[in-house]
């Protein structure tokens, strides 16, 4: 019994120690924006006396605000379009059996096998074609990153909500429609709030994914419209080396996607994992 | 309200036939109804991915460059051209892309296989009842949450060979290394961008292992036990074939994700990450927008494209028996 508790004590103290090795790099982060470029080129950190000089600092040494901005609106907006249109096809698929929707299931997981690279430049070709034929500035706009974010996230979205959909019992709509509602009301009166913790998760699954796009929002602005991932290695370029504010900029844009996640993870884990669980 | 939600209790009746006896306007309007239910989805796939993928398709035909950019699908037709550059003519394209396909595939197996052994091996040690777990558990998930080009930023700055945490940590701290290595250039810059992927994919295998052993069944484990079945034996034959579907879909989405991986080579080292460090994506994304071999980076995408199809076959005969079960 006493080995099977000493074994016991290891593997509580192996689960922390794996905890801190993941969270370290982090802290890392975390530590680093609070000194000053000096402190880091040489690497002697003063833990004592933290600066909030970088926190300050980063938002005159670029224009990091609108990088943030347009951060947060184009995937806030693409991310609700998202979860509007997953929630409403996720719900055919859970419940309807219909001429074309094994096809469609089977395209939603194929785009997910595309590579980006194979449809960015017809993609940046046809933006600059609707400008000059139909007139809607779509390169270097919020309103082009967030057609093509909404594309993006919709598929595994679709999957997400199906998910939450099947969990929903039948017998709801089933009676709200034997009392006369049509099966659009049904689907918006009754399944749609009780759908309410999956459309949050969807939400923040979307948003997330959205925060973290790289490739298309580089090929695709120039100035306007560029978020976060591009903003950020303006820190460091010919010119400049201001590692704190570029260690500050770090925490200050996974900040969102951070508090995002953990005030919704019980939802959003129960999403992701949907898939996990059913066998 | 909530407690119907679980979604590990799927309903089992998921799908409904048209009602036979009704009349045939019920049964359009039902149909309406879906039609306009997955219409937004189509729309915006079809606008977005499925249209100009195969607008791609048509410009890894074409001799599309920097002088004939400006005819855009009007470009010269070159046929096969671009392919045999790739794949048969000597010159310095191929040699790069050849570079990339290899560095891709090493990138690929240790992403993915240490995501995957080691997301299992911390799903089972957080498997386990000990004061604190439901919290260690979620902590655990915050290395998934930082963006990728965060990530890279961070990871950059640790990885500097004289002020950079790792070799203070394995030079001057530990004294587990004599010399200092240099991460970001030279050979050591493919293991610069491996690292922080498994750091950074960890969490979300572990997540998903984890929910896979607490849906497990304990009676099994408890029956095998009382057989004399030891851990190692009970992991062996009762946890790991339950996992099976679990570990299939991890390794099938990990494959792709990890091969048209972008954002942390590129934000790490700038468009041209090195002959060690050139992955697909990025030496597709150099030729076409920095030198504006669009025809080229076409055609590699196709390439690219053909190859995650060929993975998805082997996949599917491979794990074909898991997903009937699932």
């Amino acid at each position: 019994m006493s080995r099977r508790r000493a074994v016991n004590l290891g593997l509580d103290a192996l689960t922390w120690l794996v905890l801190a090795v993941m969270l370290a790099p982090i802290f890392w982060l975390v530590i680093s924006a609070f000194q000053d470029d000096l402190e880091l080129a040489t690497g002697a950190y003063d833990l004592l006396s933290p600066t909030f000089d970088a926190f300050t600092g980063m938002w005159q040494t670029i224009d990091f605000e609108r990088f943030f901005v347009n951060s947060l609106v184009i995937c806030t907006v693409a991310a609700l379009l998202a979860t509007a249109f997953a929630s409403s096809a996720g719900y055919a698929l859970a419940r309807f059996k219909f001429r074309g929707s094994r096809t469609f299931g089977l395209t939603v997981i194929g785009t997910q096998l595309i590579p980006g690279s194979m449809f960015l430049l017809p993609l940046f070709i046809g933006f600059i074609w609707i400008n000059q034929n139909v007139g809607i500035p779509l390169y270097d706009t919020h309103l082009g990153m967030i057609i093509v974010y909404t594309a993006f996230f919709t598929p595994v979205a679709i999957f997400f909500m199906r998910s939450f959909f099947l969990a929903i019992p039948r017998d709801l709509e089933e009676a709200a429609m034997v009392d006369g509602c049509t099966p659009f009301k049904a689907f918006v009166k009754i399944v749609l709030p009780n759908a309410a913790p999956g459309l949050l998760a969807t939400f923040v699954y979307a948003f997330l994914f959205a925060w973290d796009e790289l490739l298309f929002v580089a090929n695709l602005t120039q100035d306007t419209a560029e978020t976060i991932p591009i903003g950020i290695r303006t820190f460091i370029g010919n010119y400049q080396q201001r590692t704190a504010q570029l260690m500050a900029a770090g925490v200050v844009s996974t900040l969102p996607v951070l508090i995002a996640f953990f005030a919704t993870q019980r939802w959003l884990v129960k999403g992701l994992t949907a898939g996990a669980v059913k066998g | 309200m909530t407690t119907q939600l679980s979604p590990t209790e799927p309903t089992a009746h998921v799908i409904v036939d048209p009602p036979r006896r009704r009349g045939s306007s019920l049964r359009s309007s039902r149909s309406r109804f879906i039609a306009a239910l997955v219409a937004p989805a189509i729309l915006f796939m079809l606008i977005v991915h499925l249209l100009p993928t195969v607008g791609g398709f048509y410009l890894s035909f074409k001799n599309l460059n920097l002088f004939t950019f400006r005819q855009l699908f009007d470009a010269p037709w070159i046929g096969l051209g671009n392919y045999e550059a790739i794949l048969f003519q000597d010159n310095p394209l191929r040699t790069g892309f050849m570079g990339a396909v290899q560095n891709t595939a090493v990138y690929v197996f240790w992403t993915v296989s240490a995501t995957i052994g080691g997301g299992l091996a911390i799903a089972l040690l957080m498997n386990r009842d000990m004061r604190g777990i439901k919290v260690i558990r979620t902590l655990m998930l915050t290395p998934w949450i930082v963006p990728s080009f965060v990530v890279a930023v961070l990871w950059q700055y640790m990885w500097q060979s004289d002020i950079g945490i790792v070799n203070k940590l394995l030079v001057d701290y530990s004294g587990l290394l004599d010399e200092r290595p240099v991460w970001l250039i030279g050979p050591n810059s493919l293991w610069a961008i491996i690292i922080p992927s498994i750091w950074r994919g960890l969490p979300f295998a572990m997540l998903i292992f984890l929910a896979g052993l607490q849906a497990m069944p304990k009676e099994l484990h408890e029956a095998a036990a009382i057989d004399g079945a030891g851990p190692f034996k009970r992991f062996r034959y009762i946890t790991l074939p339950l996992l099976r579907p679990l570990i299939a879909v991890q390794l099938l989405f990990g494959v792709i994700y990890a091969t048209y991986q972008f954002a942390i080579p590129y934000v790490m080292f700038g468009s041209n990450p090195g002959p060690h460090a050139d992955l697909m994506m990025t030496l597709i994304v150099r030729q076409s927008f920095s030198n504006n071999l669009f025809g080229f980076g076409s055609a590699v995408s196709v390439l690219l494209m053909m190859a995650m199809f060929v993975w998805v076959a082997i996949w599917y005969r491979a794990f074909k028996r898991d997903l009937e079960v699932a």
